[in-house]
């Protein structure tokens, strides 16, 4: 059973913060201003206009952005040192296929350091890769630390996704979280029985997951007859119409207000997003060779 | 008979990864041969505890030594689960094997042993249990909810641990099947001379079958002693939001005229008032 | 006026070779409070699944019989109607809370039958004050407990305002105090509506004084029925069929067979405590 307590004597006091998907966020926050669906559309922006964006110059500039963004959003950023190894881990695997497998072409630029040489070229155009990855990476991020799995419903409810979707949809994440506290109570009861996971190999693990299989299925199939049986008792219809061929109606989005600052928000991004495909796609604008820093770089040699 | 010690917990705490404290310094000694009932509301910490007795939870502060074996050590695991059993609430997450034979064969398996040995662990579990041979083959999935139970007990007997600690046996369960598993615990208690802990919420359950009681509250223990003497104490009692049975609490509204407060039954109550209207009368 | 009304009404959930009920014949007033308890596996929530119209609408077996709601078949009804003429809570708390936050749950059967926004909101803000969640309201099912889950389940039920309200054994999975609660909103129901409450329900204790009449659910039938005060006389036929009496009562009627008490038994301590007190003053007030 969960932890939770019910005795107020046994509270510690609370700051006034909002569990996101990936953190929490002050309820006082000024991104509350903004509408989901805004939200929304900086998690498609940020997670896909790098895509066009080879420059790390600006790749590194929206990653600045982010963390602005975050700090205006009162978002305790010291929490996202948790990403760091994960940063780290992507640059050194990332630098090392470069320099190991560099695809040499004689016209590259190359220098010899520590007894390796080093083609500047690749090397570059790995380091602009990896700048557009980690802006993709903290753009999704920055979402996920200031969201929850309700502002993402509202925002894609109001974007007049289907009911039915945007139901299962919640239903989804919601079995997900129910999911993940099973396996973490079946892995304690395979502990209860004798099982040493710090003293086993990488197949045995594997093979270990295979059996939370078992459990996690057993559950799921319990609880799938009560959920739909729950839902035919609360008078839910897939179709999400009615007998009288009313519409339902949506209390939660009225909840949240869509105002001129979001208006203007989606705009600016939707517009930069075509323009900036279209300058790539069309013009070449972007690109890694008009890099100001390559070009600085190449002009040593 | 002389009481060996089999676990010794000192100033205890336990605070979860995100900080919430869990307890905050348990003393306890947990002898051969003793049912225990550990009671408290949601919150007070008896899941916890009870995973702490078992290694499951490591002490964030204090210690837990089983038979002298620090659950702190590394690679203690496997030593600790033959000593001590813990049987989770929910049958369905502990059941991960495709049939029942190798459910109970999965503790012994983990333990090294070789494969007569778990056969002879199997079927002892299993008939200790009332878990037919018919059935081993069949999947766990199917069973009644009873029967997983007992499949769940039986693979913790199958490693044989002296203490057994039974996360609310009864939850959901009716009269009759609550009383059924409360005196198969029993029966291993007074007969396979096993240390029982139930983690419960029915008093009635705690007053019929439990000797010792254990009262958390807020991460300490509050109340610990013969189960009679701690439900005698009203007063202390309702600081920990547990209310004694019904007719324990009809026998103190009338302790001036000589019920005791200690009353656990309806019989123990009727015993006592044919006493004290004959001996008026 | 009829709430319910069963007329032989028997089920057999296909591949199964026993009738899950049968001949249940059965008749609930409108505005009672009506229990129904037994053993696990003898009927009890076929019995309550067939008067919500969940059977045969959600599971396959072989129907008896009928069942009339308010003078109404309930297999003639669609999904929508069932939901505003009976509301269902389950056990498992964890189960039916389908949504991210409580006041979604809560709004969800209501958008679902399409009522206007302002009465969204007013009947949010009753069912929050009756059921004691309004400080719940925008929390997600993680970071609430078992027992408030199954508020929330209940409020967002009596939401919709149904004039029958049935709960399977809703107390079954909580601590005392997640019991306690429930039971306190089961008072308030009984005080401030009119509905017809039906309640699957193990703890005898604490579901006899609230409940108007008692059923016991035996074997796929009735094997006995009325007001507390009755269904509790001969405490053996109930103990054989797996219900304890509360123990205040049982203790009454061992008292009453000794031949020291003839009036109507007691169905709670607090009113089990006068009864003995008289007795005792009787007894040894008079010859002691």
């Amino acid at each position: 059973m969960a932890q939770t307590m019910e005795l107020s004597a046994a509270k510690p006091p609370l700051r006034k913060m909002r569990r996101t998907l990936l953190g929490t966020v002050p309820v006082q926050s000024p991104i509350y201003e903004l509408h989901p669906a805004t939200r929304l559309f900086t998690l498609l922006f940020l997670g896909v206009v790098s895509l066009f964006i080879d420059l790390p110059e600006i790749n590194i500039l929206l990653i600045i952005a982010i963390f602005i963004y975050l700090r205006w959003a009162k978002v305790d950023i010291s929490g996202l040192k948790i990403y760091l190894p994960l940063t780290v881990t992507v640059a050194i695997f990332m630098f090392t296929v470069s320099i190991a497998f560099p695809g040499a072409d004689p016209n590259f630029h190359s220098f010899r350091f520590l007894g390796i040489t080093f083609y500047l070229e690749p090397l570059y155009w790995t380091f602009a890769s990896y700048w557009r990855l980690m802006a993709m990476l903290f753009g999704t991020i920055q979402y996920f630390s200031t969201n929850r799995e309700r502002e993402t419903l509202v925002a894609v409810r109001s974007l007049k996704v289907p009911f039915v979707i945007t139901y299962f949809l919640s239903l989804a994440l919601r079995s997900a979280g129910m999911f993940l506290e099973d396996m973490r109570t079946i892995r304690e009861a395979e502990r209860a029985r004798g099982l040493d996971e710090t003293s086993m190999s990488l197949r045995d693990r594997a093979k270990l997951y295979a059996m939370y299989m078992i459990p996690l299925f057993t559950l799921a199939i319990r609880r799938t007859d009560e959920i739909s049986n729950a839902l035919y008792a609360r008078g839910y219809t897939p179709s999400g119409k009615l007998e009288n061929e009313k519409q339902r109606s949506d209390y939660i989005l009225t909840q949240y207000q869509f105002r001129r600052i979001d208006t203007i928000l989606i705009a600016a991004m939707v517009i930069t997003f075509v323009l900036v495909g279209v300058l790539r796609i069309g013009f070449g604008v972007f690109a890694v060779t008009q890099s100001p820093l390559r070009i600085f770089l190449l002009s040593l040699f | 008979m002389t009481a060996e010690r089999l676990i010794e917990v000192s100033n205890l705490v336990f605070e979860y990864p995100d900080g919430t404290p869990a307890l905050r310094g348990v003393n306890l000694e947990i002898f051969s041969n003793e049912f225990i009932a550990l009671i408290g509301q949601n919150g007070s910490g008896k899941t916890t505890l009870a995973k702490c007795l078992n290694g499951l939870l490591k002490p964030t502060q204090g210690y837990v030594k089983i038979d002298d074996l620090d659950t702190r050590e590394k690679g203690t695991t496997k030593k600790i689960v033959t000593k001590v059993g813990y049987v989770f609430q929910n049958p369905d997450h502990q059941l991960f094997n495709n049939t029942i034979y190798k459910e109970i064969a999965y503790g012994p398996r983990n333990l090294g042993l070789d494969e007569k040995q778990v056969n002879e662990r199997v079927h002892e579990a299993a008939r200790v249990c009332g878990v037919e041979e018919v059935l081993f083959n069949e999947h766990p999935f199917f069973l009644t909810k009873g029967l997983r139970q007992r499949v769940a007990i039986a693979s913790i007997l199958a490693m044989r641990p002296r203490t057994i600690i039974v996360d609310e046996p009864t939850t959901g369960q009716d009269l009759r099947q609550s009383l059924e598993v409360m005196n198969f615990l029993r029966d291993l208690w007074q007969n396979e001379g096993h240390t029982i802990i139930i983690i419960t919420h029915e008093m009635p359950i705690v007053a019929q079958y439990a000797q010792r009681s254990i009262v958390l509250g807020q991460g300490k223990v509050l109340m610990d002693g013969v189960t009679r003497e701690v439900f005698a104490q009203p007063e202390l009692l309702a600081q920990t939001f547990v209310k004694p049975p019904q007719i324990t609490r009809l026998a103190q509204a009338f302790s001036h005229v000589g019920f005791s407060p200690g009353t656990l039954s309806v019989e123990e109550m009727t015993e006592q008032y044919r006493e004290i209207c004959q001996g008026k009368s | 006026m009829k709430a319910v009304v069963t007329k032989d009404l028997g089920w057999k959930y296909s591949g199964r070779k026993r009738f899950a009920i049968e001949h249940v014949d059965l008749e609930i007033e409108e505005n009672t409070f009506v229990s129904i308890v037994g053993p696990n596996e003898h009927g009890k929530t076929t019995l309550v699944s067939c008067i919500k119209g969940l059977i045969p609408s959600s599971f396959h077996g072989v129907w008896r019989g009928s069942v009339e709601i308010f003078g109404q078949d309930v297999r003639k009804l669609s999904a929508q109607r069932l939901a505003q003429e009976i509301g269902f809570v389950f056990a498992d708390p964890e189960a039916q809370f389908t949504s991210m936050t409580v006041e979604e749950e809560l709004v969800f059967g209501l958008e679902n039958i399409g009522l206007p926004l302002g009465e969204v909101k007013e009947r949010l803000d009753w069912v929050s004050q009756i059921t004691m969640i309004g400080d719940l309201l925008d929390k997600s099912p993680y970071e609430i407990s078992g027992g408030q889950k199954q508020r929330v389940a209940i409020a967002s039920v009596l939401a919709m305002r149904p004039r029958i309200i049935i709960l399977d054994e809703p107390t079954s999975m909580l601590d005392p105090l997640g019991k306690d609660f429930i039971f306190e909103i089961l008072t308030n129901i009984k005080k401030e509506t009119e509905m017809t409450v039906i309640v699957v329900e193990h703890n005898i204790e604490q579901i006899a004084p609230l409940s108007d009449v008692m059923i016991l659910m035996y074997e796929g039938s009735i094997a006995k029925s009325g007001p507390p005060e009755v269904f509790f006389e001969n405490s053996d036929f109930l103990i054989e069929h797996g219900i304890q009496p509360p123990q205040a009562t049982a203790f009454i009627d061992n008292v009453r067979k000794l031949g020291d008490y003839n009036g109507p038994l007691p169905i709670s301590l607090e009113a089990s405590i006068p009864v003995l007190a008289n007795i005792l003053d009787h007894r040894l007030g008079g010859k002691g």
